[in-house]
């Protein structure tokens, strides 16, 4: 069957069928999903098999992305090996790798995300790259799991791996390798993974040969252009149907650097012509001396709102195409989201959840009917100790989920961490390390109040059992807990503490390391929720008594913030009475809520007044 | 008087199919009779009495009664399942709501919606006790809160009751002390032990599968009891084994206890029947491939048994049950075909059996994949044998309307490109269970069946190199036919963690002791001769610090060193085989252990059919299809006349009465004794 259409009405480029279109959309997927299967399945560290902190993608032979993630945390992944190799110098069984966040402009954003890619070569000529991406245990610092809160300059986070070559024709740098292993406390799991993920890129390599074999590499990339074209088009309409011509602006703000700074506001002003987006992020406040910045490729900027324009549109590919969405985004040197090496960045994820947040603002601010409540973020913690008896080191990762913003039209999630991050299970937990999970459970009246409801935090609660240990913590949203939209209220704040109901009891800093754990210690991890949507009055009555009778809001919050008489033991709403309330005690809204309504401009107002807005305005 | 006759009774969702086999004589019968979904026994019933009057043989001939059920998957997949209560450890109540905490990889943070839990969070109740990984005692279990728990769980009108417990993998005893709690308390209460169901670690897949098996136990115990009923009321003698999701079957007692092993009850038969193809015709490497009207079920054979996975999927739900690794699609005869922001998506929404295919003119307006085979020509103009004839204006109408307008292609060509799309997502489907699972397609033969498989086979072995496929004279019935062939099976396995350099081999042959005499005791209540047992061993092992064990056979029935280092060299193998590389020097680590018993039942004798090389004879027709951008003419033979020997050149379409084959131009069907085509590219 002929694929190529010769005379495309639309377009003077070349087209493949509609048919050879979604085909060669099946297999980039199916090649994706296969590459991502055999990392997990093969990796050693349980931050890659259990919490699954990996991704795989492909690239054309131009560098441009053909699938990759729905997340916003990745910049070019390519693009700074290009610049330290031409592509005429690659051959056939070379891989590169970096960790670096500077050296490629936050290709990476912190640096125990290792970046694995191969040039894919059909006739001796490159026809496309194939990418695996991991979060590594350890890779060396200033203490164990390479990331801390202590941290104050990049080189404190482990072993900076510029954009490197690996392998040479299928040949390793074996004093390379050993160097890295090296610097590792956990040297076996580094090299595990390593292997898996060398592993992915190759089956990566191979599917893509496969479709070129089909398609040639001429066809497919003819199709590559189309389905890049396809994803950027609805895109860029879904844009400017959000921000008709105008300005809006945002700001979102985070807790604490843990160093002594904080609240930190990340400002956002963008401007929208008929055909043109811009984003002006300059007025960001400055980097800071804890290891919160973010080196934010303008990239994830692109992805934040593409996620978003293509949400609900499952045809549409995770490509390049999202990455030119908006025209231009401006960024400031020495802000908190675009740091000057060496600052420190291995909390970065605090920083980039606000940043998101602030994306979303600027949709809520220029179209309040799609508005949605801002999700919490996830709380990342390290366990590091020792075996009661045998002293032998060990490191836990922990992973603890927050609540979801709510929709127009749904309830925001609860107890989730991420796209595809998995939980660490209570069984298999206590297998592997001294402690005991004693509750594990949802953070009731965590989700902001609204006629969607925030999604809620969790709770996790352990106590320890072995002799010596230390944590490090981080939870966002404590200060500033995420916010409700359109009479939506925010989500409630989190907290950790330490011996809860006994006469030690006391809350722990947010964002701190060396928290010493004694045997029997309990700490208890209560996470924030998400914002709500709409007003909490507008909500049915049933689901708020089911959301009571679940755990997920208190009688007391039913009553007084959504104005539901229930009935607990008979498990029934009192109707009348719960419209007379309503009735009696309705109260005003405005757009944004955090602990109180705000309109917009009284909002940007407000960040300015926490922040002391710290730099001049033009 | 010896009982020489099985039944099999395969319901499907719009046809049950019966087969009988006689084995005095070896006939063969095989009879269609509507579904009855309302109540499904109706329509085993109906076909049952058919069948007998259609061999002639009375009832109380019938030796066993074999049948496939889709009452536990429906249940689970219509979320229509009985109102359950949980019991689980204090600390745990959210266990479901929280489940891993993630939102699916292929999803977006934006639109994803968490499906709803089979039991609300206020059906779950805690109760204070708490074992260790160990199985050690760290509190003593509360009774009076299991008693509180078991009172208002009666007062509330819930009869079913899951009971899952943190590490109760490790030692069951809390669990069992509460099912005696409640069973004083509630004496009709239904319960199930997560340490019966499935005594493995990771608390939010053990606490779903023990729900779900709550969740269908109602419905599927009220079933059998209907089935025994309506068998006992017709005098049929023999015995009533059910079909596993794990492709052996079992006696209705371990069914009422254990129904979520029923969950694809319907698809593991026909991955059996696959199997005896295999059998037959001497290929052992083979790929299942069933397309019914809404989805496809794809499974690899690799020697004589299905591959068993401990990780499926049933709905939005993980069900760590072993399970034959059946990969299902939504892409079948029914799947519409609509264009959406410029692209062509084929399925997974179906047209179903009701209105179906738009030219089964029974009220469907939405094209199918069945509608673009009619446009094309592959499909004759009437089904089951001219009994049902085929709307072939009004199919090309609708895939004009919907599909070839707004995409500016003309009507063959928008009906080509739908089963392209339809080929290339089953492509995918296949490469799931073979590739990834580190097997190359070219090496297997793929045995299509149902009504539509052997109407895409040709296209997708060509597609993805493979050998040919091999399509059996019972294709359209080709999972009851299974059902005749299955053996007995169970599983009995534990978590136990066993690691270098010792391995704890005393601990290692006390499970083993253990999970064997239960496997033996299992037999016995089987009433499995000593002739037709077959007990073996497996571990699941990984390497040290990795997630995922594979399953290696144990190599003896004994714990020794020399056993164990066996088993170690064919993991570090099998890591080879499917993950492209090992680590000889990594230490490997026990994580499961595993008993599997097998109870031989007596097989039918195989059928032959004479020989007969002059295919003008059984030449039945002929009509245009469309192929390569051009219409060639195509002859139609009838299935029950080619003879073994028989060589037919594609194009061709080759027709039965619950099936139609169709070669490609350039393939060519070989007829075998036992009446299957074997279809190959011409050399």
């Amino acid at each position: 069957m002929n694929h190529i259409v010769p005379e495309n009405q639309l377009r003077n480029a070349p087209a493949v069928t509609p048919v050879t279109l979604e085909i060669v959309k099946g297999a980039l997927r199916s090649a994706q999903a296969e590459m991502e299967r055999l990392l997990q399945r093969t990796a050693m560290s349980p931050v890659i098999r259990e919490k699954q902190d990996y991704f795989c993608g492909l690239f054309d032979r131009d560098g441009r992305l053909l699938i990759g993630t729905k997340l916003p945390i990745l910049g070019n992944i390519l693009a700074p090996i290009l610049e330290e190799f031409p592509i005429e110098t690659m051959r056939e069984g070379d891989v590169y790798w970096y960790d670096d966040p500077y050296l490629s402009k936050g290709g990476v954003s912190h640096t125990p995300d290792q970046v694995f890619v191969s040039p894919i070569f059909v006739d001796g000529k490159i026809a496309g790259f194939t990418h695996s991406w991991a979060h590594f245990l350890d890779i060396g610092g200033m203490r164990s799991g390479s990331t801390t809160p202590d941290a104050t300059e990049i080189f404190h986070e482990g072993i900076l791996i510029p954009p490197v070559r690996l392998y040479r024709e299928g040949v390793l740098n074996e004093d390379l390798f050993r160097t890295f292993l090296r610097n590792s406390r956990l040297p076996e799991m580094s090299k595990g993974d390593v292997r898996a993920m060398m592993a992915a890129v190759e089956l990566g390599r191979r599917r893509m040969i496969e479709l070129f074999d089909r398609f040639g590499v001429e066809g497919a990339h003819i199709a590559f252009d189309q389905l890049i074209r396809q994803t950027r088009d609805y895109a860029r309409a879904q844009m400017h149907e959000i921000f008709k011509p105008g300005e809006y602006r945002f700001a979102e703000l985070i807790d604490t650097d843990g160093h002594g700074t904080g609240p930190i506001a990340i400002r956002m002003t963008l401007t929208a012509t008929k055909d043109r987006i811009e984003i002006d992020c300059t007025e960001t406040d400055d980097q800071t001396r804890g290891p919160i910045n973010f080196i934010m490729h303008p990239s994830c900027v692109q992805m934040m709102f593409g996620i978003y324009a293509v949400a609900g549109h499952p045809e549409f590919m995770f490509n390049e195409g999202l990455l030119s969405i908006i025209d231009e985004v401006k960024l400031r040197e020495g802000s908190v989201i675009q740091p000057r090496f060496p600052a420190s960045l291995g909390q970065r994820s605090v920083t980039l959840s606000r940043v998101t947040s602030a994306c979303l603002g600027l949709i809520n601010v220029a179209s309040p009917d799609r508005a949605m409540g801002s999700s919490s973020a996830y709380s990342a913690n390290k366990l590091r100790g020792t075996w009661a008896g045998s002293g032998e080191a060990f490191l836990k990762t922990m992973a603890i989920a927050a609540g979801q913003g709510a929709r127009p039209n749904s309830d925001g999630p609860d107890a989730i961490y991420y796209l595809n991050q998995q939980n660490y299970p209570v069984e298999f937990a206590e297998q592997n390390y001294p402690l005991v999970v004693k509750r594990y459970a949802v953070n009731p009246d965590s989700g902001g109040p609204g006629r969607w409801r925030g999604g809620c935090g969790v709770i996790r609660e352990f106590e320890m059992r072995s002799e010596t240990a230390s944590i490090s913590l981080r939870m966002s949203n404590v200060d500033f807990p995420a916010y409700g939209v359109a009479g939506g209220m925010s989500g409630r704040s989190g907290q950790f503490i330490i011996n809860p109901g006994r006469p030690d009891e006391r809350v722990l800093p947010s964002l701190q390391d060396g928290v010493v754990l004694r045997t029997g210690d309990v700490l208890r991890i209560a996470m924030p929720g998400g914002g709500g949507f709409g007003h909490p009055f507008d909500r049915e009555p049933e689901r708020v008594l089911a959301d009571v009778l679940g755990g997920f809001v208190s009688p007391e919050s039913a009553r007084d913030e959504y104005g539901v008489i229930l009935d607990v033991a008979s498990e029934t709403v009192d109707l009348e009475a719960t419209k007379a309330h309503r009735a009696a005690h309705r109260w005003q809204t405005k757009l944004l809520h955090r602990r109180d309504y705000f309109d917009p401009d009284q909002w940007w107002d407000h960040a300015d007044s926490v922040t002391h807005a710290k730099h001049a305005r033009s | 008087m010896t009982q020489m006759v099985s039944i099999a009774v395969d319901t499907g969702g719009t046809f049950t199919d019966v087969t009988l086999v006689d084995r005095r004589t070896g006939a063969l019968h095989k009879a269609k009779t509507p579904s009855t979904p309302e109540d499904p026994s109706i329509g085993f019933v109906n076909g049952v009495r058919q069948i007998l009057t259609e061999a002639g043989v009375a009832p109380s001939d019938v030796s066993h009664v074999f049948h496939g059920t889709t009452v536990a998957t429906n249940t689970i997949l219509e979320m229509n399942g009985a109102e359950c209560a949980l019991l689980t450890t204090t600390g745990f109540r959210h266990v479901l709501e929280i489940g891993r905490h993630d939102i699916p990889r292929a999803d977006n943070v934006y639109s994803w919606v968490k499906p709803k839990r089979p039991v609300a969070p206020q059906r779950i109740y805690e109760i204070d006790g708490r074992m260790n990984f160990e199985g050690e005692e760290l509190e003593p279990l509360a009774e009076d809160a299991v008693r509180r728990a078991a009172a208002e769980i009666r007062s509330r009108g819930i009869k079913a009751i899951a009971i899952c417990y943190i590490h109760s993998y490790a030692n069951p005893a809390h669990e069992q002390r509460t099912r005696e709690i409640i069973a004083e308390e509630f004496p009709d209460a239904l319960i199930s032990l997560s340490s019966d169901v499935l005594p493995t670690f990771r608390e939010f897949e053990r606490s779903m599968v023990t729900l779900l098996n709550s969740y269908v136990m109602p419905k599927v115990s009220r079933y059998v009891a209907n089935l025994e009923q309506r068998i006992a009321s017709d005098e049929i003698s023999g015995r009533l084994l059910l079909m596993k999701s794990s492709g052996g079957v079992t006696g209705v007692e371990t069914i009422r206890r254990q129904p979520v092993h029923t969950a694809l009850s319907g698809p593991a038969a026909g991955v059996v029947g696959a199997s005896l193809v295999g059998r037959l015709t001497g290929e052992d490497k083979l790929i299942s491939f069933d397309v019914g009207g809404t989805s496809a079920d794809i499974a690899l054979i690799n020697g004589h048994d299905p591959d068993i996975t401990m990780e499926g999927n049933i709905g939005d739900w993980p069900l760590s049950l072993p399970m034959i690794d059946i990969h299902t699609i939504g892409a079948g005869g029914g799947s519409i075909a609509r264009v959406s922001n410029g692209s062509l998506v084929v399925g997974p929404m179906s047209a179903g059996a009701m209105p179906g295919p738009v030219c089964y003119g029974r009220g469907g307006t939405e094209p199918t994949v069945t509608d673009a085979h009619v446009v094309l020509g592959h499909l004759p103009p009437h089904l089951l044998k001219g009994s049902m004839a085929l709307d072939l204006d009004a199919a090309a109408k609708a895939i004009e309307r919907q599909v070839a307008r707004p995409l500016g292609l003309s009507i063959q060509d928008a009906a080509s490109g739908i089963i392209e799309i339809a080929n290339n997502n089953m492509v995918g489907a296949i490469r799931v269970v073979s590739v990834e699972r580190g097997h190359d397609p070219a090496d297997f033969a793929l045995v299509p069946f149902g009504g539509a498989g052997p109407l895409h086979s040709g296209f997708l072995t060509r597609l993805l190199g493979m050998k040919g496929s091999i399509v059996a004279p019972e294709a359209g019935v080709l999972s009851s036919l299974g059902l005749l062939w299955s053996d007995l099976k169970n599983d009995f396995s534990m978590t136990s963690i066993l690691r270098p350099p010792s391995y704890d081999l005393e601990k290692l042959t006390a499970v083993f002791a253990q999970l064997n005499a239960d496997a033996i005791a299992w037999l016995d209540a089987e009433n499995v001769p000593a002739a037709g047992r077959k007990i073996e061993w497996s571990v699941g092992m990984r390497y040290i610090h990795q997630g995922f064990e594979l399953s290696v056979p144990w190599p003896a029935q004994a714990v020794n060193e020399g056993a164990l280092r066996a088993a170690i060299e064919g993991f570090h193998a099998a890591h080879h085989q499917l993950y492209t590389f090992s680590q000889p020097e990594m230490p490997v680590e026990i994580v499961l252990i595993r008993v599997n018993a097998t109870g031989q039942l007596a097989k039918p004798r195989t059928q032959t059919v004479a020989a007969g090389t002059a295919i003008e004879e059984a030449r039945s027709g002929a009509q245009k299809v469309y192929a390569g951008g051009q219409w060639l003419n195509c002859p139609i033979y009838d299935r029950t006349r080619l003879g073994a020997g028989a060589t037919i050149d594609g194009p061709a379409i080759v027709e039965q009465l619950d099936a139609t084959t169709y070669l490609l131009p350039g393939q060519r069907a070989v007829v075998d004794v036992h009446g299957n085509l074997f279809i190959r590219e011409q050399v």
